[in-house]
């Protein structure tokens, strides 16, 4: 039994994770109410709320005293609020020496790299080394509100990165986009409720700023255009244009997702496709990511919900099937770590 | 020639992102070891690539990118670079709680996206940049 501590931004988490029989619990202080007054992450109570969170949590996983059956604790080591993470890090390196067990650092990207594997390992354990073999090697879409990054993990099981953003992730891009439409933050949910009511195709954004050939995302200039072309309307004007610049906005920042995707899936070889991260719950994303793996014959595997934000279960289920991206002791805290490092 | 701090205060008209990158890089000659730059401007003024010319100026490869949903991201380089991206801050104390200082190597640039969301946690000698956009889509940069 593996348990996970994740304490990377906002959110303190553990997970129980057992490679036998799938993951057996998941415990998440979810500070969101107490964050939506104040508009955002705010990481002064973030840093604090660790501290308070992880006893109560380790509670309510049922190991107040005593470690069972543990045999290993993981911690996100980085990327991450160089604070956060060292309360977290502090915070398992003490559960380690208290009851005697290895303590690993989990590169928090892999973490999201893995977490659509979650799913097919639950569904049959004993299976599971022999049907993930089967889906390398594998294509896959990171994309949440601080990344936007395509990686490939091969038949040997090496991660490799193929693109990431040189400016705004695609979370933040929506996110932006929502402000300079005067909706609140964070408004990238908010640009999906709208558009589902718009046209995509009356306001044309600009569709991908980097060819796609190029291993680089950049939404930057997007919402440079977007502000162009809000400059140049009334406020009356907007409120009836809204739906539709939000169907263009989003449209245009999935597009140069699923294009770049379908680009390199051309290009080779790929037994599936995964896509994972805060913005994988856009259902236009989703749908757009299933219909291009349909196309091209083969199976996408999309992390479930409660794994896409910060999650303790995603780094448990990396510390059991990621070994080689993991970081023994002694290791220091990364707050700046790459996928691809490990 | 004219020093760049004169005309800096002045304004210089930045027509490309390239432009400012340059710009940027220019300015590293004059910051004194640990430097605190504030950086005002609203939204696509620039910010962002003005912290990419002084990390390249300072031999950081990496992409560097906004850092606003991870308030801020430190590079290696000739200087230290933290880009913080204040926004979603409340206050000075909002900062000190992100222990940011526990991480700090000399020489050090502290650049600040948003530095009006945290005036109390700004020392006195911070550089003061203001970006704004033009009529005709050029970019002013002005030092105050």
């Amino acid at each position: 039994m593996i348990l996970a501590i994740e304490s990377s931004c906002d959110e303190s988490a553990l997970a129980r994770f057992d490679p036998t029989r799938g993951m057996a619990g998941e415990w998440v202080h979810s500070q969101i109410d107490l964050h939506k007054e104040y508009g955002g992450v705010v990481p002064d109570l973030a840093s604090r709320e660790h501290l308070k969170n992880f006893f109560p949590l380790l509670e309510a996983a049922g190991l107040s005293a005593e470690p069972g059956e543990l045999r290993q604790i993981a911690v996100t080591h980085g990327p991450g609020l160089a604070g956060c993470l060292a309360l977290g890090i502090a915070f398992a390196r003490s559960l380690g020496l208290a009851w005697n067990l290895p303590v690993v650092g989990v590169n928090h990207l892999r973490g999201h790299a893995y977490s659509p594997f979650i799913d097919l390992h639950q569904r049959a354990p004993e299976a599971y080394p022999q049907a993930f073999a089967e889906l390398l090697p594998h294509l896959g879409l990171i994309v949440s509100g601080g990344n936007t990054i395509l990686f490939q993990i091969d038949t040997s099981q090496e991660l490799t990165v193929l693109a990431e953003t040189v400016d705004d992730a695609a979370g933040e891009a929506l996110d932006k986009g929502a402000k300079l439409l005067g909706l609140p933050y964070p408004g990238g949910p908010q640009v999906e409720r709208i558009a589902q009511n718009g046209n995509a195709k009356v306001y044309a954004f600009p569709k991908a700023i980097a060819p796609r050939n190029e291993r680089r995302f950049s939404f930057s200039g997007l919402k440079t255009s977007l502000r162009y072309r809000l400059e140049k309307m009334s406020d009356a004007e907007l409120e009836g244009a809204l739906p539709d610049i939000c169907a263009g906005y989003q449209g245009a920042v999935i597009d140069q997702l699923v294009g770049k995707t379908k680009h390199l899936i051309q290009a080779g070889g790929y037994r599936s496709l995964g896509l994972s991260g805060g913005v994988s719950n856009n259902q236009a994303l989703r749908a757009a990511m299933q219909g291009l793996a349909q196309r091209h014959r083969m199976p996408c595997l999309i992390a479930q919900p409660q794994h896409t934000g910060d999650n303790a279960a995603m780094i448990a289920f990396a510390a059991f099937a990621d070994p080689s991206g993991l970081a023994s002791e002694p290791f220091s805290i990364q707050p700046a770590l790459r996928l691809a490092v490990s | 020639m004219i020093d760049l701090l004169e005309q800096l205060k002045h304004g210089i008209r930045s027509k490309t992102a390239a432009e400012t990158e340059v710009l940027a890089g220019r300015l590293v000659t004059y910051l004194p070891a640990d430097a605190v730059l504030a950086l005002h401007g609203d939204l696509g003024a620039g910010k962002t690539t003005f912290v990419r010319g002084l990390a390249r100026a300072w031999n950081i490869e990496e992409a560097v990118t906004s850092p606003t949903f991870n308030l801020y991201t430190i590079y290696h380089g000739d200087r230290q670079l933290i880009h913080l991206d204040a926004y979603r801050l409340e206050s000075g104390a909002d900062l000190d709680a992100l222990m940011i200082e526990d991480f700090l190597k000399s020489p050090w640039c502290f650049a600040v996206e948003w530095p009006e969301r945290i005036p109390d946690a700004l020392p006195e000698d911070t550089w003061h940049l203001y970006l704004t956009i033009n009529d005709d889509q050029s970019h002013q940069i002005q030092l105050r």
